[in-house]
């Protein structure tokens, strides 16, 4: 078995974690402060996935609040129910709602917004089954590997 | 300031119950860590001595000699337990305390586990291993995780 864990650069990652926690539900399962109360790592969990949340700890590690609100990968969170609902929870939480909850081609709803630091994140449901041949007809795109 | 870890897991059990087995039934879902041993001749069996404020973590060895590892200093069942954490080689005024925390969350419960007060124990100390602080608090926060997975399964085997 293989896992992807995203890990993400904050400025300030403690208030990242309060952020994550009120805007998209993520629970804090391990802080690890030094001598000066400075985080040095943690990770949340949200259901069986985890994001790694850190600070700014190499001249490579940038939060996008660094580098002009520039994002180089975007994380993705899919939930099994209620998407405008996490939406709402995100947007009162202070998330900068760049798109809003949206029905795709593909059959999720999905929506985009940005965080307290700029990180992009979509989040999207599953709310109805598309076949192959329905998103090529919709899209005029040739697909494979359509689970 | 305090150099601390913190961890956390969700239990299919109530704070009750979880509460109960943390403090009464120890020595059944603790994994004992050579890396973290009380003392030379660990592990033993841990066990909490008595119930409430002034209770003892305690581990018993083979040999029969009981460990003293800290005195609960808060005890609210069901909600909170507070305790000393020493190793037998800490000088004085080397001196950890662990809190832990038990909130409902629907049917389950979110044990939090907060050990704190590492900055008492200089970096050159053998309870440190030779490793660089975070390095410690990393795998001494891993295996608190263990631990509470270890509590979570003696509950919902």
């Amino acid at each position: 078995m293989a896992r992807l864990t995203s890990a993400l650069c904050y400025r300030d990652p403690k208030a990242a974690l309060k952020w994550l926690e009120a805007a998209f539900g993520f629970e804090l399962v391990l802080l690890i402060e030094d001598g000066e109360g400075n985080l040095a790592h943690s990770q949340m969990s949200l259901g069986e996935a985890h994001v790694m949340v850190g600070n700014e700890w190499s001249a490579d590690h940038a939060s996008p609040a660094s580098l002009g609100g520039k994002n180089t990968q975007t994380v993705h969170i899919h939930i099994d129910e209620d998407v405008d609902a996490h939406c709402e929870r995100a947007r009162a939480a202070g998330a900068e709602i760049l798109m809003e909850p949206d029905t795709q081609f593909y059959g999720d709803r999905t929506y985009r917004c940005r965080d307290l630091e700029g990180h992009i994140w979509t989040v999207g449901q599953t709310v109805k089954a598309v076949t192959r041949e329905e998103a090529e007809a919709a899209t005029g795109l040739k697909i494979q590997g359509w689970a | 300031m305090s150099a601390r870890i913190l961890v956390a897991l969700r239990i299919k059990a109530p704070p009750t119950r979880v509460f109960d087995a943390f403090v009464g039934e120890t020595g059944v879902w603790w994994r004992p860590n050579p890396l973290f041993s009380f003392t030379p001749r660990s592990p033993g069996v841990l066990a909490f001595d008595g119930e409430g404020e002034g209770a003892r973590l305690v581990e018993r060895l083979a040999s029969g000699k009981v460990f003293e590892i800290g005195r609960v200093r808060t005890w609210v069942r069901g909600e909170r337990l507070v305790f000393g954490w020493r190793q037998a080689a800490f000088a004085p005024g080397m001196d950890t305390e662990v809190e832990v925390r038990f909130e409902a969350v629907g049917e389950e419960t979110r044990v939090t586990v907060e050990h704190r007060g590492w900055e008492t124990v200089p970096a050159e100390h053998v309870a440190r291993h030779g490793f660089p602080d975070q390095l410690f608090l990393l795998r001494h926060g891993q295996w608190w995780t263990g631990l509470l997975e270890g509590l979570s399964v003696h509950l919902t085997p």
